[in-house]
């Protein structure tokens, strides 16, 4: 059992790597877009395999199922180039700028990790979605009503915005 | 190295490149996808600390479950503020947006 989740979260790990790097430097934004599902699906496994089944669905079916196709829409919308948005060079500034952009959190943060392991447990703890529920409708009643205030004004907003003419005046 | 350090790298790994794409990538929609990659690294950081460590395991489930929404919601506004600047702009490339006017 523990070789099977060992390979699995190798799997996953790797999944998540080549669609990060894909996500990351590929050249068309559609083939990002595909590297990026490629990562949320990773994350998914990965939920399940920490025992957060719920959690993992609504990865699915939030992020694959609903931000991708937002961002597919974004990038259809704003008329891509068939040959990629990002095929002329980066500089060489703008390379190293993203270097360090990338290794100054990355070193310090995992420097701090390896370090100083907090304790924890082998195993995860077993949540299911009955307690989710019950945290969501108990101590967690305000911010569960909030993120809905917020997903209804982030919508409307967006409407607002989107169909304002520019220009008009 | 226990399970969470492994976790925490992934997890890290995630926030990392995300900074390297934001930083490197010079179309907003490219700028966009990076952010969703951090913001995945920070669920599955909040996860594992949650599922692997005495800490309240609900509690970080559910503030998981609050990040896909506000993640949900960002994406919808940056969606139509990007559809506005391409209109306006008549391009996507965030060094040729460099004019503000009322």
């Amino acid at each position: 059992m523990e070789i099977l989740a060992k390979l699995a979260f190798a799997l996953y790990a790797l999944v998540i790597i080549t669609g990060a790097i894909m996500a990351v430097t590929a050249k068309s934004l559609v083939r990002a877009l595909v590297g990026l599902i490629g990562v949320m699906i990773g994350v998914a496994g990965m939920y399940l395999l920490m025992a957060a089944p719920f959690v993992a669905f609504m990865q699915i079916l939030i992020y694959v199922g609903g931000v991708s196709v937002l961002i597919f829409f974004a990038i259809m919308l704003t008329k891509a180039s068939p040959d990629g948005d990002e095929s002329s060079p980066n500089s060489l500034r703008s390379t190293l700028n993203a270097l360090v952009a990338m290794l100054a959190p990355g070193i310090i943060l995992s420097v701090v990790i390896l370090r100083y392991p907090p304790e924890s447990f082998p195993r995860p703890t077993d949540v299911g979605a009955f307690d989710l529920g019950e945290g969501m409708l108990g101590p967690y009643l305000l911010p569960f009503e909030l993120i809905s205030i917020i997903l209804f004004v982030a919508m409307a907003g967006a409407v607002l915005v989107a169909w304002r003419k520019w220009g008009d005046k | 190295m226990s399970a969470l350090t492994l976790y925490q790298l992934v997890a890290l790994f995630l926030l990392s490149i995300g900074f390297f794409g934001l930083v490197w990538r010079r179309t907003l929609i490219g700028m966009v996808i990076s952010i969703e990659l951090m913001i995945n690294g920070a669920g599955l950081a909040i996860v594992a600390a949650a599922q692997l460590t005495p800490a309240n395991a609900v509690m970080g489930q559910i503030g998981t479950l609050f990040v896909m929404g506000l993640a949900a919601a960002e994406a919808t506004l940056i969606l139509a503020i990007v559809l506005i600047v391409v209109k306006r702009f008549k391009t996507s490339q965030a060094g040729e947006i460099s004019e503000m006017k009322g």
